[in-house]
């Protein structure tokens, strides 16, 4: 168990800052996610911290012990890159114990240690295999056991479930989430993924622009949202950017999907609109309430959520390319929904949120 | 925290890596200063400045002043342009370059013309020993220049197969096929030689192509030409581009084939070249020659390396959706079935086109060249001294010389190539800053110009750099393999280089995660790699040294002949059976040669 700092680290490619100025900290034994969009300098950061990338500015810490200088081979930091890229000429017993031969440990220790592994991360009867004959969520584990046969001080996931199937993700994400409790590895995994970050991770960590935007536990991130691009990065749904702001009479926000009356004044500072589904009401008629919102819609795809709630996604009358998302329960449905005929949906937008 | 022996042993790895690089650009760069800067400068010196000898004593003041005379003509002789101007405005040299391209150009073209749709053949259909077929095909680009010759000489010479057959056939006494002195029995030679990398270089060219491209082309309703215009072209022109220049240089630097095709009339600027030098003594005029030629090579080089680069970035990243299919008639579809014949002849023709003079020359061997002598007089002969006055040497000792060569040529060749990818393939230098690296880009730069150098011109700067030392003197044979490694390098460090660039960085830095050190990366995971391309690389090698004859022959003297000098010498005496039985051996060896590569791994005909 260890504590991972990353300080102030800066990263240039072709002339453009990827990484500026980057504080980052995981605790001990915990799984922090890094979220955020492609090419955003995630995988340069992994790198970095492992030593293979040495970064133009800043330090690496692990318990406070600077490792910046000290070369990939010395570090233990166990680094599963997005493609697991197990060596494809050894079996999949050399493959993890490539890493423990290295250090030229015993020949028992050597196969008490694969024992342990291979037992945790259930991969027992693939050992005599060569990579070409692994499926990709095989590929993973293997390549997860063989970072973790060294007992890294630090383990590094990229992506890990980026070529893995539907099926398979859930079941390895919960496995690879075992493997870290049990052995209380601290953990910095990469992902644009906000699900994975919501199925398994301690605290999350935001980026953009170079740098970390918010950290903290993703109900808390998620609620709490600094701006609009975080909440879009973590993949919340009814999420809209602010057009422009009007401040006569009565403060409005104009977005794309419809005009948000405010109650008061507000900061210059937000960026976007959230409508959770949970506030929306759908009706078969129309609404005049003044101090509703009330947009007219047709059923464009329904999913089933829950044993009595469906999930709606609506398309908008007026303006066909946006879509919002509603819940609402299986009898209200029944009683409401004509698939062919307009609806109404309805919220009070006092219960916006403000990003 | 952080193992102790770990540390040190990292800081050990890292010592050494960085004394390794230093240790590789030192010897490769003495090894290229010694035996290619200083004896190009050398030629720099007699283009460019009025000295007419050649005897100046051999010793460190001498190469310094070579160096230096490159850049500054310091060493008493004047800076001219005379011989620049001369031999420019010369009206025989213009026509010389004009043939030398014109051949080079048309060469190119047949080649194009027949090589790209067999290049499809290949590629789009799989047949029972499909590989060993093109490796076959293959067989005459490594061949011995002076064997091909022999070969068109046995099939389509005056009294050859196809002369008599055709004779035979219509009674008709003057030869359909003329190869001596005329311009299509040099085209006809070169088309031989080098149709397999067209063939080969166009099979991944269309293999590349996406398929599902042309597939969405037709379901928006795009004709076939419009589809071949513009989905299939873009994506194979690199490929075909770069192809098309790498027979350019070959054929534009052909030797051995036009100095005996070719007689007086035809000549090539490497033909030129050597007999201003070899038989006219004109150094001065022969080193400008050489330099012009330079310089256009060079040029020719980069275009190539400029379209080369273009297909490996073409490649990357894309995977291979390309599937072949079996040959196969349809029942009811009449045109498929002829045009599927018709395919078939084709590659039937280019195969007896291709193993026709090979074929000729073993059977050639065994054809008693006067009443009463036996079948295997030439055999035989290996092991008799008649023809040592003629040849220096018995013909055994020159099939041992040849070997002896060759293995050396080899070893040296490898030592070097593995070094020069080392470098040019220094992960530690070059991926932790996501750039290229110094020693990198200045090794990929020095090692242009030895591949644009000619083998005549290697061998000039040889001779005029060293003809006065005692090793040259004593023992020239030192200066024949040092030219063979100058040859092979870029081959063999292509091969080697191809096969490096399959390993998957991100293993590498895996690897050393997990503490691996240098040593352990390169035997554990670097090694089992490209072994397979260092022996491909090896043989290659091997094959090029074993029938090299334009450097040999320049540099040759005395006993030190080899199995091609013995076959040019033979060829003049009209009897073809010794000369066929020495050029069979090397036809076997080269077989052999190539049976080995196709074991381990794949031809690349590229430089």
């Amino acid at each position: 168990m260890a504590k991972l700092s990353m300080k102030k680290i800066s990263m240039k490619y072709e002339k453009k800052l990827i990484l500026e100025d980057l504080d980052l900290e995981v605790k001990h034994g915990e799984l922090l996610v890094l979220l955020g969009e492609s090419g955003c300098g995630k995988t340069t950061l992994l790198k970095i911290v492992a030593g293979i990338i040495q970064p133009d500015k800043g330090k690496i810490y692990v318990d406070d012990i600077e490792i910046s200088n000290l070369s990939p081979q010395v570090r233990q930091i166990g680094y599963v890159p997005q493609a697991q890229v197990l060596f494809p000429h050894m079996k999949v017993t050399q493959n993890i114990a490539f890493g423990l031969e290295a250090r030229k440990l015993t020949k028992e220790t050597i196969e008490e240690k694969i024992n342990w592994i291979v037992d945790l991360v259930e991969i027992s009867d693939l050992l005599d295999r060569y990579p070409r004959e692994l499926s990709g969520g095989q590929k993973q584990r293997v390549a997860l056991a063989r970072a973790m046969a060294i007992e890294p001080h630090i383990l590094l996931l990229d992506e890990p479930l980026s070529s893995i199937d539907a099926i398979g993700r859930e079941a390895l994400a919960l496995t690879i989430r075992r493997i870290q409790k049990e052995t209380s590895t601290t953990t910095l995994y990469v992902t644009h993924n906000g699900d994975e970050a919501r199925l398994i991770s301690d605290r999350v960590a935001v980026i953009y622009d170079g740098k970390i935007q918010q950290v903290g536990k993703v109900l808390d991130v998620e609620q709490h949202p600094r701006n609009y691009l975080i909440s879009k990065i973590l993949g919340s749904p009814n999420i809209w950017p602010i057009l422009y702001t009007k401040k006569k009479e009565k403060t409005k926000l104009f977005t794309s999907i419809c005009d948000i009356p405010i109650q008061g004044e507000i900061s210059s500072k937000i960026t976007g609109i959230k409508i959770p589904p949970s506030i929306i009401s759908i009706s078969k008629d129309r609404i005049e309430d003044p101090n509703l919102v009330a947009l007219e819609c047709y059923v464009k795809t329904v999913i089933e959520k829950s044993e009595d709630e469906y999930r709606l996604i609506l398309d908008l009358k007026d303006n066909p390319s946006e879509y919002i998302k509603v819940d609402c329960s299986k009898s209200d449905y029944e009683e409401n929904i004509n698939q062919n005929k307009e609806i109404t949906i309805y919220f009070n937008p006092s219960e916006v949120i403000l990003l | 925290m952080f193992s102790t022996t770990l540390k040190r042993r990292a800081k050990v790895d890292s010592i050494l890596n960085r004394s390794i690089i230093i240790l590789v650009i030192l010897a490769f760069g003495s090894f290229l200063i010694l035996f290619f800067y200083a004896p190009l400068s050398k030629i720099f010196q007699f283009a460019f400045s009025d000295v007419n000898y050649y005897n100046a004593p051999l010793n460190a003041q001498y190469f310094s002043q070579s160096i230096i005379s490159l850049i500054f003509f310091s060493d008493g002789n004047q800076l001219t342009f005379s011989f620049i101007i001369e031999t420019i405005t010369d009206p025989l040299n213009i026509s010389f370059l004009l043939f030398t391209s014109s051949q080079a150009i048309l060469s190119m073209l047949i080649c194009l013309i027949l090589g790209i749709p067999a290049g499809y053949f290949f590629a789009k259909y799989k047949f029972r020993g499909k590989k060993l077929l093109l490796n076959l095909m293959t067989i005459p680009f490594v061949l011995p220049a002076i064997v091909v010759l022999l070969g068109f000489i046995v099939t389509y010479g005056e009294s050859g197969w196809v002369n008599s057959i055709w004779t035979g056939l219509t009674g008709i006494d003057s030869p359909i096929i003329e190869i001596f002195g005329t311009f299509e029995g040099i085209l006809i030679a070169h088309v031989f030689y080098n149709l397999s990398v067209i063939i080969r270089m166009s099979i991944p060219a269309w293999k590349s192509v996406d398929t599902e491209q042309i597939d969405v082309a037709k379901s928006l309703g795009a004709s076939n030409w419009l589809i071949l215009r513009k989905i299939i072209f873009p994506q194979i022109v690199n490929y075909i581009v770069s192809a098309a220049l790498l027979v350019f240089i070959y054929t534009f630097n052909s030797f051995a084939i036009v100095l005996y095709l070719g007689e007086i009339k035809f000549q090539t600027l490497e033909v030129r070249i050597y007999k201003l030098m070899k038989a006219s003594l004109d150094f001065n005029g022969g080193a400008t020659l050489a330099l012009i030629q330079l310089i256009l090579n060079t040029i020719i080089i980069i275009l190539y390396l400029f379209f080369e680069s273009r297909t490996r970035q073409m490649a990357e990243g894309k995977e291979s959706i390309f599937t072949s299919e079996k040959i196969s008639f349809s029942k009811n579809n009449w045109k498929k079935n002829i045009i599927m014949s018709l395919f078939i002849l084709f590659i039937l023709i280019l195969m007896i086109f291709t193993f026709s003079p090979i074929v000729a020359i073993v059977l050639e061997s065994f054809q008693p060249y006067a009443d009463g002598i036996s079948h295997f007089w030439g055999y035989q002969q290996l092991f008799s001294n008649e023809y040592m006055p003629l040849l220096g040497n018995s013909p055994l000792r020159l099939l041992l010389n040849t070997l002896l060569f060759a293995s050396l040529t080899t070893v040296l060749t490898l030592i070097l190539s593995v070094l020069l990818v080392f470098v040019l393939r220094n992960r530690y230098q070059s991926l932790k800053k996501y750039k290229v690296s110094f020693s990198e880009n200045f090794v990929s730069y020095i090692i242009i110009l030895p591949m644009a150098t000619s083998s005549i011109t290697l061998a000039i700067g040889m001779f005029l750099m060293f003809n006065n030392s005692v090793i040259y003197l004593e023992y020239v044979w030192v200066f024949i393999v040092l030219t063979h490694v100058l040859i092979c390098i870029p081959f063999a460090s292509r091969s080697i280089l191809s096969a490096y660039n399959r390993i998957d960085v991100e293993m590498l830095n895996v690897a050393s995660t997990l503490g691996a050190s240098r040593f352990r990366i390169f035997t554990k995971i670097e090694l089992p790699f490209i072994y397979r391309g260092i022996i491909v690389g090896g043989i290659f090698a091997f094959a090029i040294s074993l029938g090299e004859f334009a450097a040999t022959n320049f540099l040759v003297r005395g006993e030190y002949g080899t199995l091609s000098i013995g076959i040019s010498k033979l060829i003049e005496t009209q009897t073809l059976q010794l000369p066929a039985t020495m050029a069979s051996i090397l036809v076997i060896i080269t077989v052999i040669c190539f049976l080995v590569i196709q074991k381990f791994g794949d031809i690349e005909l590229k430089v």
